[in-house]
């Protein structure tokens, strides 16, 4: 019954105990990482398959008044993410991280903390508050390489994300002003009869604040700095969950709040899916003149995530499928290609695409796991980034989005292009290149367990679709979701 | 109270100003931290109603004030403080490293 509470709870207990275990019981520190990582995955495969129908958890049986937790098909994604990712990032760091750092892990078991909270609750500050926990610790493990790059693009990413949050606290103190509650389902009813001008300010600002907290065009530049020095592991779990979770805030905020009529009428689909079309395009042509591999990757993920708004703010039940469907998709394959630059950086000290000239030949294993992870993400079959953007062109056609269609297809041969030029060097004969260190078996085995994924989704798509097709119920009428929460 | 309201705006849109238009990073913080305190006293505003007492529920007190926001506003100052501190000392690291506060020069050093 309490499970989803448990979700919440769990990194946060171990967040804080591995604190008090750095200080007086050094020995069982790891024990402890590892432990609570398989148990949380344990609980979240617990909370998954428990999820449909959705439950509400009233925490202390305050009922309305009191904090409310929700698992809908749409959290459900999203602890599944956390399901798939978070496990094999405990296992690669443990690794990488050269020097045993024990703070790193302190803040990831907080990240994840703070991105569960935000993807089950239902009260609007408590989001903010679980948003400002995820970025706060997002930063100081960005941070943990200490370089000059590191720290400047840091604190442009603090900057930047607590810009956005201002706006997001000024729209969600300007809802409370006018409807009284902080509870989604109330403030949708209570919307019901608000002016339109004062509906459309308060959506304004909540899409400008999680817009900069999703890279859209303006205020991508951030994004790239951040990741440009950041331990790599920290990347794979950002670029699929901490930019994802803004997402999650912005389409549950809006479809629930809002409801779907009202963001068509006001015009916000069509300049969101506009805004989405350049987004991706610039972000491609700025990926191409890279020479960085991180750098590259966080282009890569600008444009990625500009497709999943696409998907998202078609408007219509296919687009919703197409874009929660592209969630779980990138979060895998930006995971495959993420590790296996980490281990490239790990074992060759490898920075610049100049720098793995050659390892097609010296590492046959990771090289071809990078191949099918940028293949998936340009969008060839039969991997599943394939899937996903072939759903997404079709939802946006079908909602009368032709010139959308038309770019992603133009967006997927831009991306080739610079996937090629590193997939070509890799596989140029080169000098031996100077090894440092051997990666083991733990780097390894994550990386090739998020590529075969890429694999499996692609040739049986029906696995997370199954999942994935429940989502539009509860979003695209949010009657549902209301009754659910009211009534429970 | 109308003017407690032009004041937070006014606040809020100096802070904005400060964070857009400054090349020293110690006054960007302070630009977070005006804006921060704007939004503060934005949620006491939305709170407070005129002769209102603390919430305590007695017949006594009739007209009392909104705890929600006054908890909201506890949280806010909470996290403001933290995201600030952060900040901080993440200038103190780029002042060692580069011996300017000027982001443009920064910039520039970087490369």
């Amino acid at each position: 019954m309490e499970l989803a509470v448990w979700v919440i709870i769990l990194p946060l207990l171990t967040a804080f105990s591995l604190g008090i275990s750095k200080l007086y019981f050094k020995k069982i520190f790891f024990k402890l990482v590892i432990g609570s990582a398989i148990l949380y995955l344990y609980l979240l495969i617990l909370v998954i398959t428990t999820s449909y129908p959705p439950k509400v958890y009233s925490i202390g049986q305050w009922g309305l008044l009191g904090i409310n937790l929700m698992v809908d098909p749409l959290s459900a994604l999203f602890l599944l993410i956390i399901a798939l990712l978070f496990l094999p990032f405990i296992i690669f760091s443990m690794k990488y991280t050269k020097c045993i750092k024990h703070d790193y892990f302190i803040f990831s078991y907080l990240m994840v903390a703070g991105i569960s909270g935000m993807v089950l609750t239902t009260d609007l500050f408590n989001l903010y508050v679980f948003m400002e926990v995820s970025s706060l610790s997002s930063c100081a493990l960005s941070l943990y390489k200490k370089t000059d790059r590191g720290i400047e693009g840091t604190f442009k990413y603090l900057i930047m994300s607590t810009f956005g949050s201002f706006f997001i606290l000024l729209a969600t103190i300007l809802t409370y002003y006018l409807t009284g509650t902080l509870n989604m389902a109330e403030i949708s009813l209570a919307f019901e009869d608000t002016p339109f001008t004062i509906k459309s300010t308060i959506m304004a600002f909540f899409v400008f604040g999680y817009a900069i907290k999703i890279g859209l065009l303006p205020m991508h530049a951030w994004l790239p700095d951040a990741y440009e020095d950041s331990p790599i592991p920290y990347n794979v779990l950002s670029s699929g969950l901490v930019m994802k979770s803004a997402v999650y805030a912005l389409i549950r905020g809006l479809y629930i709040m809002f409801g779907i009529d009202f963001l068509d009428e006001s015009g916000l689909l069509t300049i969101v899916v506009f805004w989405g079309v350049i987004t991706f395009i610039t972000a491609h042509c700025l990926a191409f003149q890279q020479s960085n591999l991180n750098r590259l990757l966080a282009y890569s993920t600008i444009a990625q995530i500009a497709y999943i708004m696409i998907g998202l703010f078609v408007g219509t039940e296919a687009g919703l499928i197409a874009g929660s469907f592209h969630i779980l998709n990138h979060a895998i394959m930006k995971g495959t290609l993420f590790f296996v630059v980490g281990i490239f950086n790990y074992s060759l000290a490898a920075v610049e695409i100049e720098d793995i000239k050659g390892l097609g030949y010296k590492f046959p294993i990771l090289s071809f796991t990078f191949v099918v992870g940028s293949l998936a993400i340009v969008g060839l079959p039969p991997f599943n980034g394939f899937m996903s953007k072939w759903l997404i062109v079709e939802a946006a056609l079908e909602a009368g989005f032709t010139y959308a269609a038309f770019f992603i297809l133009v967006g997927t041969f831009l991306s080739l292009t610079y996937y090629l030029k590193v997939i070509v060097t890799l596989y140029t004969k080169n000098e031996k290149p100077l090894l440092i260190e051997e990666a083991g078996l733990s780097l390894k085995l994550p990386t090739i367990f998020l590529g075969s994924l890429c694999i499996v989704f692609g040739i049986v798509p029906s696995l997370p679709l199954h999942l994935i097709t429940k989502i539009p119920t509860f979003l695209l009428d949010n009657g549902d979701y209301i009754r659910i929460l009211i009534g429970g | 109270m109308e003017i407690a309201y032009v004041a937070v705006i006014i606040l809020f849109c100096l802070g904005m100003y400060t964070i857009i238009t400054k090349k020293n990073l110690i006054k960007i913080v302070i630009g977070i931290t005006i804006v921060e305190s704007s939004l503060i006293l934005l949620l006491m505003l939305v709170g407070y109603k005129p002769g209102g007492t603390a919430p305590i529920l007695d017949k006594r007190y009739e007209i009392v004030v909104d705890p929600i926001t006054q908890a909201l506003a506890l949280t806010t100052i909470v996290i403001g403080g933290s995201v600030t501190a952060v900040m901080l000392a993440m200038v103190i690291k780029l002042h060692k490293r580069y011996r300017t506060l000027n982001i443009d020069e920064i910039r520039k050093l970087r490369g």
